[in-house]
């Protein structure tokens, strides 16, 4: 016999109750915990991706679209720029590094990048096995489209022209890469990127054969040799007319902003469905407390005290909090990881919910602080049962 | 080991009891007689500690208990006092086992099991131990609501109308129980009740209303 155990027993006696309240309570956290573990994850992996690119540079268009196709992979590209332009601005002295990206084609849905080994280097590639790319033509896969597609070195594999879906019509089957090595998972969108030479993009495409002069690639990664490049070289590369400038931090934040108005929205919506089972918890123990005016009073006729009352009823709220916070937070890191799995095909790094992040504790205090303030109410009512009064008219 | 002196309750305007002297030694049955509204159950309730006295003086096993109040007197009430009230009022959503647990428990007292199996054994409520509340008879939650007034071994035994819809021979058997339980735990009795069939087992007897 103990409080809490007391409290569990009333719990006990109304099960559906109890069990509405829980259910309500665990949606509301469920649905800020999804949000948070999916909002984190996918703003760290952003950060990630565009770590150490001052700004990058491509065809005239949208700069959101330039970032989100060139950093980030997930859109196509507005169009291709000079090689020659490429080169000039590469031997920029307020440009430290530069790493040119050649897209077009892809296999089974992933992207085949033509590049230098920097771009590699950038994200701390490993090879897991082979080697990288020496001659055209020679294919390095990222960690996870070996395991999506199964494919080792050695192997032969077709480019289909195109970002995106697999299209049999347009396979480049008289030019097959041969896959000679297997980067080690990063954590980044080069994971599920396909590597290979710049000129393995030229041949495929049957430019390969002219001069340079002639050439394009689609994007360059830059990194600033200055902090003071950052007022002068988009500018400069702006004034250009076959040129674009973006900056993968601005452009980040200015797309988090206009994701963060939905985020909000359904964040606000989680709060509401927390607040609504607190309401719900309120009303089921002021309910309740009416059935039980007999047996309050009873307590204190056995020797309880006012607070042990008060305590009890809290306890009540305490319990039904904290029954819907554990099981909350289970169902928002179950949907994280099934969110994960079903957009695993199409997002560049799957989102898990086996990630616990120290936020979620704000979740946990603030449901439960929802639930305590629910019980307050009755709880203080209980309090001052009339004892004898509830005694006598039994 | 029980006295009052000038005692007044009222309600606003109304006087729900008015006893100028009542005295009981420590052990003595007493049977509070009188028609209903003449105040029985406050006298109980005043005994018990529930209510307070609006004027007078009430001394309970040594303690002054207009003078006491809050969370000690309700320590005190647990630890000293057994109350049978009318309606019993056992907690529905424990077992009667529980039901007999919950009167140490929130007396602050250890928890005592075995006393609570062998009252139960010795009212024949042992099979029924783990019952709730309403799977039980009348006559059986009666005897589950004194052996958890007697739980704590009370210096007072206290029970509101015990005998009422009772046919002659539960009436006895009520009686009889709250005697020999009040003797099992050297408990004073003071059992109120409008009931003329009751007189006959009280020497004692406190008339009120009359």
């Amino acid at each position: 016999m103990t409080l809490a155990g007391l409290s569990a027993a009333y719990l006990r006696a109304r099960p559906l109750a109890a069990a509405l309240n829980v259910v309500l309570l665990a949606l509301g956290v469920a649905t800020v915990t999804v949000l948070l573990l999916a909002s984190r994850q996918i703003e760290s992996r952003m950060l990630r991706d565009a770590e150490g690119i001052d700004l990058v540079v491509g065809a005239k268009g949208s700069p959101m679209q330039l970032v989100l196709s060139a950093v980030f992979h997930v859109d196509v590209p507005a169009g291709n720029i000079p090689l020659e332009e490429a080169k000039k601005l590469a031997a920029h002295r307020a440009v430290k590094k530069a790493i040119p990206l050649a897209l077009g084609d892809s296999f089974r849905g992933f992207r085949i990048v033509g590049t230098t080994h920097d771009y590699a280097a950038h994200y701390g590639a490993r090879l897991a096995a082979g080697r990288l790319w020496e001659a055209p033509m020679q294919a390095v896969l990222g960690a996870e489209v070996a395991r999506a597609t199964g494919v080792a070195p050695g192997a032969r594999i077709l480019g289909a022209h195109g970002i995106g879906a697999q299209d049999t019509e347009h396979l480049h089957d008289e030019s097959p890469y041969v896959v000679v090595g297997v980067l080690e998972p990063t954590g980044t969108v080069l994971d599920r990127l396909v590597l290979t030479a710049v000129e393995s993009v030229w041949e495929v495409h049957g430019t390969g054969g002219e001069p340079e002069d002639y050439q394009e690639i689609t994007a360059l990664l830059v990194r600033y040799a200055t902090p003071l490049a950052a007022a002068t070289l988009p500018r400069e590369v702006n004034a250009n007319p076959a040129l674009q400038a973006a900056s993968p931090a601005y452009e980040s934040a200015r797309l988090f902003r206009m994701i963060g108005a939905g985020v909000e929205v359904l964040r606000a919506f989680g709060v509401v469905l927390i607040l609504a089972a607190g309401l719900s918890v309120f009303i089921a123990l002021t309910q309740a407390l009416e059935e039980r005016r007999y047996d309050l009073a009873i307590m204190r006729m056995l020797g309880a005290g006012r607070g042990r009352l008060f305590a009890l009823l809290v306890l009540e709220g305490f319990l039904l909090a904290a029954g819907g916070v554990v099981l909350g937070l289970a169902l928002g890191h179950a949907a994280t990881e099934a969110l994960g799995m079903l957009l695993q095909a199409r997002q560049q790094g799957r989102l898990t919910g086996l990630l616990w992040l120290p936020e979620e504790l704000w979740i946990v205090a603030g449901a439960l602080a929802v639930g305590l303030a629910a019980a307050l109410a009755p709880a203080l009512r209980a309090m001052r049962t009339e004892v004898a009064h509830a005694l006598a008219e039994g | 080991m029980l006295s009052l002196r000038g005692v007044r309750k009222r309600y606003g305007e109304r006087e729900a009891l008015a006893l100028e002297r009542f005295e009981a030694a420590a052990g003595e049955h007493w049977l509070v007689l009188g028609p209903s509204g003449c105040g029985k159950t406050t006298l109980l309730h005043l005994l018990a500690g529930l209510l307070s006295p609006s004027e007078g003086e009430i001394e309970v096993a040594g303690e002054r208990l207009d003078r006491m109040n809050g969370a000690r007197l309700d320590r005190w009430r647990g630890r000293t006092v057994g109350l049978v009230p009318q309606k019993l009022h056992l907690v529905p959503s424990l077992t009667v086992e529980q039901n007999l647990l919950l009167a140490p428990y929130l007396a602050g007292l250890a928890p005592e099991p075995a006393r609570a199996r062998a009252l139960l054994a010795d009212l024949g409520l042992a099979a029924k131990a783990r019952a709730r509340p309403a799977e039980l008879s009348h006559g059986e939650q009666q005897r589950a609501a004194v052996a958890r007034a007697v739980m704590n071994r009370p210096k007072l035994l206290l029970a509101d109308e015990p005998t009422s819809n009772l046919d002659d021979a539960a009436c006895e058997a009520a009686l009889a129980l709250l005697q020999s339980q009040a003797n099992a735990c050297g408990a004073t009795l003071v059992v109120a009740s409008h009931d003329r069939r009751a007189a006959a087992r009280f020497d004692r007897q406190l008339r009120l209303g009359e």
